[in-house]
């Protein structure tokens, strides 16, 4: 029977059958009705869920697009004036942002000797590792003194009118 | 058939809608009231890798929503999907998860075709465009690797380009159009990317619409004996049994398939794809380990010259390609191929003792 | 009458004043001494006895440096020894590898005689000035005729303070007044012939090597048995974390013998010296001792190395505070004068490592003990706050979640606990405390985070597990079909 799936059989095509198998359709056609509903509920459920996280994914959710276009806003020139330094977040890593005499930098706010996140001193004008007093450079993430191996990794900034944007990568 | 009048059949509104308009009926019914032979074992290897082909497309159109193919933002928009999208774990899960049990199967796949002879005679283009599919699959899963843009995958691209860049003769100016310059950059992540979601998607689509043209052309094969040439005498094939392909067998691949269902979705909730730390084309990581289907190849040029480290998977590459037309013996069973059983069984073993090896 | 009435009138003042009497006295026990000016009572404390300072032995002058005849060019000397036998070749050869072949001194300048003259008669004769090899007495003399000149070194900028130095060391002050020729005197250090700069990784007086360089006399038994010295130094600073930093990870950074003893003024420093001498690196540690209760006795004050050692320095952890399992017994005159019970310390250092416990000295009847365990318990509870927290975000992490935005405040965690471990140097209470509840604060914060994803990860299993129920019962479903299709056959 190759359209098992599709066949219906109306009365008039049954022959003219004993009482014996006559009693033996009637427990078919409930089977046949179970059947029918487990078959659709297999279908509908299967689509449930399928469809589900396909429509939840492509909901725009808010904290995506905090990062959207690969920068993240760290302050304002209004907050943060020259000789100002603050540590925001961008994305997951800390970073520090400096407005100095050459510009708004920003660096990588953790010290490279034991990772402990770096302040800046506004009275040495300098980024300083509050661990064990390294120092470095404002303008260049340089050590200046201390134990850290190595300068903390500068981050591309960028001014738009008020807005100071760490650029991410 | 649709059409016998032995029986009056009313098909579903819709479907006699678009029926009485189109007439497809004919043509849909030639694709799938066709008979396979009952010994045919095929373990719905080809349809699982299919229907994890599809998966693919439809979880990696989604993840290209969302993702962004350049250095400053890749990692971070990867990162979002993973964290913050709502289901963008369970996505790229899958995605994942997928990827890795697509090669699977295609490789038991090919094995399954192997050990049953289905290569030879009359399915010998079939074998041919399926190394194609094979071939596009391994560089799906190469460019797909680099698209986070974390230090597995730059420095996984970086060793693997520069593996491509030692064949010999086109190596310099294949590793030039790999990376789309000296060394991996936003070009390389630019044309992996348009690689992995346009050209390899077509490519793939239309190589498989050939394989499941011959495949319908010619039947399954039958396992217990070769095919019979034209103009031969031949055994008495009306005594074969057969089963029917719609429904009882689309029934078997549809279990198979929801349990590769279940298995990806074991496999995406236990292992959720994970994220190493941001690419540092200046910190080169202590261990740089190529995706597991590499390691082999990977751990095999630590024991011999380069040259041959890469000449002889290629050359082993081209046989696998083109073995129906190499392999002139007509017999289908087991006991009587011998030497293509032994080759099989030292590649085999060979390549999984290098990849354990690798993975060390 | 009056004598009663006046006994009735005293009765009361007289409690009034003993209660007064007693309520200062608990308030000034119960207090603890958190402003350094509450604690005059130690800085009553009689001085210990002072090292007997030994009066220097002041240096001699220099001597003028050799004159010779010839110059740079001249190779008279260098031409023929290098050939003579395997010893003299030997000797040719280092000094031509040396600065001093570099920058023209040749064997003239210490040993004399006419370095023009190819002919041993001429070049070595007494006559025209050749010395032979000087004693070791004259080397450093010798040594200093050039390097002690201001103006003969100005060019090659290098320092000219290094013979006055010597002589104030050890080794130079033995050299003059016990005549001991078995000193190190410059060429045991910088080599003979093969002398080179500080700064060539292959000079024994390049930082990574100094260690060996010292260790090769003073870890020496016999050497070192005149002087009944322990010769144990290199091996115990080979464990440390100075010596491991140095000797296993070679970093420039790390001290060596001489960046405590000095090189040339070599000397072990004196109790007074220490925190200079350890604070030259350690100078955040050094700013906040000098704000300390401690640093206000010097005389008799923990240093530095009091808690810490000396050549067995450790990575300090927070089992320094108290002794586990109670204090052992001490004697009580050790630091308490058995005639009147005043303080009368005379401990600077701890041989053994386990008294090494600020509760050696604040025992648990003293008045400081209840800011000793206050401060003990502050950094425990902070680091117990921040292990708690790590092990959660790695729980998190072990489950596939991403744990990036943990990590960070975990890092600002790590941060206040290091801070706060450095404070206790002041042993301040208030400081200290101030900082460990912003580390339990941040801790807890990082935990939190973790915490939510867990139950993320744990939600996620169950989700996982009601889809594959709706799996399991599709397939189920299939099943069923398809053996209903072959029983109608």
């Amino acid at each position: 029977m190759p359209d098992g799936l599709q066949q219906t059989t109306s009365e008039s095509d049954v022959p003219t059958v004993p009482d014996a198998n006559r009693g033996a359709e009637e427990p078919a056609v409930p089977r046949r009705g179970f059947l029918k509903f487990l078959l659709s509920f297999s279908v509908v459920s299967s689509i449930a869920m399928t469809i589900t996280p396909i429509v939840g994914f492509l909901a725009p959710s808010k904290a995506a697009n905090a990062g959207a276009g690969g920068k993240v806003l760290a302050g304002t020139l209004d907050t943060l004036p020259v000789g100002k330094g603050a540590v925001v977040a961008v994305g997951s890593k800390p970073a520090i942002v400096v407005n100095t005499a050459g510009g708004v930098k920003a660096f990588s706010a953790i010290c490279t000797h034991l990772g402990c996140i770096v302040l800046w001193d506004e009275a040495a004008s300098n980024i300083v590792c509050p661990c064990h007093d390294g120092r470095f450079s404002p303008a260049t993430g340089a050590v200046l003194s201390g134990p850290p191996p190595a300068p903390l990794p500068q981050l591309t900034t960028v001014v738009e009118g008020n807005d100071i944007f760490i650029v991410t990568g | 058939m649709a059409t016998d009048t032995r029986r009056e059949e009313r098909l579903w509104g819709p479907l006699e809608w678009a029926e009485s308009r189109l007439h497809l009926g004919p043509f849909i019914a030639a694709l799938l009231h066709v008979r396979i032979p009952r010994d045919a074992k095929t373990f719905y290897l080809g349809g699982i890798t299919l229907f994890l082909f599809v998966i693919q497309v439809i979880t990696g159109t989604l993840l290209a929503l969302y993702y962004s193919p350049t250095p400053g933002s890749a990692y971070e928009s990867v990162l979002a999907i993973t964290s913050d999208v709502e289901f963008g774990w369970l996505i790229r899960s899958i995605h994942h998860w997928a990827a890795n049990l697509m090669i699977i199967s295609l490789v038991l796949h090919m094995l399954r075709i192997f050990l049953q002879a289905a290569y030879k005679f009359p399915r010998e283009l079939t074998w041919i465009v399926g190394g194609g599919m094979f071939g596009i699959t391994i560089l799906f899963g190469f460019t797909g690797y680099l698209l986070p843009w974390d230090q597995r995958a730059y420095w996984a691209t970086t060793v693997g380009t520069e593996i491509a860049g030692a064949v010999p003769l086109i190596g310099q100016p294949l590793l030039l159009l790999l990376r789309g310059g000296p060394d991996v950059t936003e070009a390389t992540l630019s044309r992996f990317f348009g690689i992995h979601v346009l050209v390899l998607p077509l490519m793939l689509a239309g190589l498989t619409a050939l394989h499941l043209l011959f495949v319908h052309q010619q039947g399954l094969a039958n396992p217990k004996r070769p095919e019979p040439r034209p103009g031969r005498p031949g055994p008495d094939l009306t005594t074969e049994k057969t089963k029917p392909f719609f429904p009882d067998y689309v029934l078997d691949e549809l279990i198979a398939w929801y349990a590769v269902m279940a298995a990806i979705v074991i496999l995406a909730s236990l292992f959720p794809a994970g994220l190493e730390a941001k690419a540092d084309p200046l910190l080169t990581p202590e261990h740089i380990k190529p995706e597991w289907y590499f390691l082999g190849i990977y751990e095999l040029l630590k024991y011999v010259p380069r040259d041959v480290g890469i000449i002889g998977p290629m050359v082993l590459v081209g046989i696998i390609i083109l073995l129906p037309l190499l392999d002139r013996n007509q017999e289908v069973r087991p006991r009587r191929r011998p030497i293509a059983l032994a080759c099989a069984f030292v590649l085999l073993v060979g390549l999984g003792y290098l990849t354990i090896l690798g993975g060390r | 009458m009056r004598t009663q009435r006046l006994a009735l009138f005293a009765g009361p003042v007289v409690l009034a004043g003993m209660l007064v009497l007693v309520v200062a006295a608990a308030a000034s026990a119960g207090a603890p001494a958190q402003d350094p000016a509450e604690i005059s009572w130690a800085l009553n404390v009689p001085q210990a006895t002072p090292t007997p300072e030994i009066p220097l032995e002041s240096a001699p002058p220099v001597p003028p440096p050799i004159a010779h005849p010839g110059d740079a060019s001249s190779t008279g000397c260098v031409d023929c020894h290098a050939k003579v036998d395997k010893k003299q070749e030997a000797i040719s050869e280092d000094w031509r590898s040396s600065i001093h072949a570099k920058e023209g001194v040749g064997c003239a300048d210490c040993h004399g005689g006419d370095p023009r003259a190819d002919q041993i008669t001429v070049g070595m004769a007494q006559a025209n000035g050749y010395l032979g090899v000087p004693s070791r007495a004259e080397t450093v003399g010798l040594c200093g005729g050039c390097h002690a000149n201001a103006e003969r070194m100005r060019p090659y900028q290098v320092a000219t303070d290094q013979y006055s130095k010597y002589f104030s060391s050890v080794h130079g002050q033995r050299l003059l007044t016990a005549d001991d020729s078995r000193v190190a005197i410059c060429i045991d250090c910088h080599g003979s012939h093969a002398v080179k700069p500080a700064s060539d990784p292959t000079a024994d007086v390049y930082p990574l090597n100094i260690p060996n360089l010292c260790a090769s006399c003073h870890a020496d038994a016999d050497t070192m048995q005149p002087y009944g010295i322990p010769t144990d130094q290199f091996d115990i600073y080979a464990q440390s974390v100075h010596g491991k930093q140095l000797l296993e990870e070679q970093d420039l950074r790390a001290p060596n013998c001489a960046s405590c003893h000095g090189s040339h003024a070599a000397k072990p420093p004196r109790s007074d010296e220490v925190v200079d001498v350890c604070g030259k690196c350690h100078t955040a540690t050094q700013a906040l001792y000098e704000e300390s209760a401690h640093a206000l006795v010097p005389a008799v004050g923990p240093k530095c190395w009091t808690c810490h050692g000396t050549h067995d320095v450790s990575e300090p952890t927070e089992e320094l505070f108290l002794h586990e399992g109670g204090v052992p017994d001490y004697l009580c005159a050790t630091c308490h004068s058995p005639v009147d019970q005043s303080l009368r310390l005379e401990i600077d250092q701890f041989e053994d490592p386990a008294d090494r416990r600020c509760d050696t000295c604040h025992h648990e009847r003293s008045q400081i003990f209840a800011q000793v365990e206050a401060i003990a318990g502050a950094i425990g509870d902070a680091k117990t706050a921040y292990d708690i927290a790590l092990s959660r975000i790695g729980e998190a992490a072990a489950l596939g979640m991403i744990t990036a935005d943990a990590d960070v405040a975990a890092a600002e965690a790590k941060t206040g606990l290091i801070r706060a471990r450095a404070a206790v140097h002041t042993t301040k209470l208030a400081s200290i405390s101030e900082l460990t509840d912003e580390t339990i604060e941040k801790a807890n914060d990082a935990e939190a985070i973790a915490n939510g994803k867990l139950d993320e990860s744990i939600f996620r299993r169950q989700a996982a597990v009601v889809v594959i129920a709706i799996i399991i019962l599709n397939v189920l479903g299939l099943m069923g079909v398809r053996r209903r299709l072959h029983a109608k056959d």
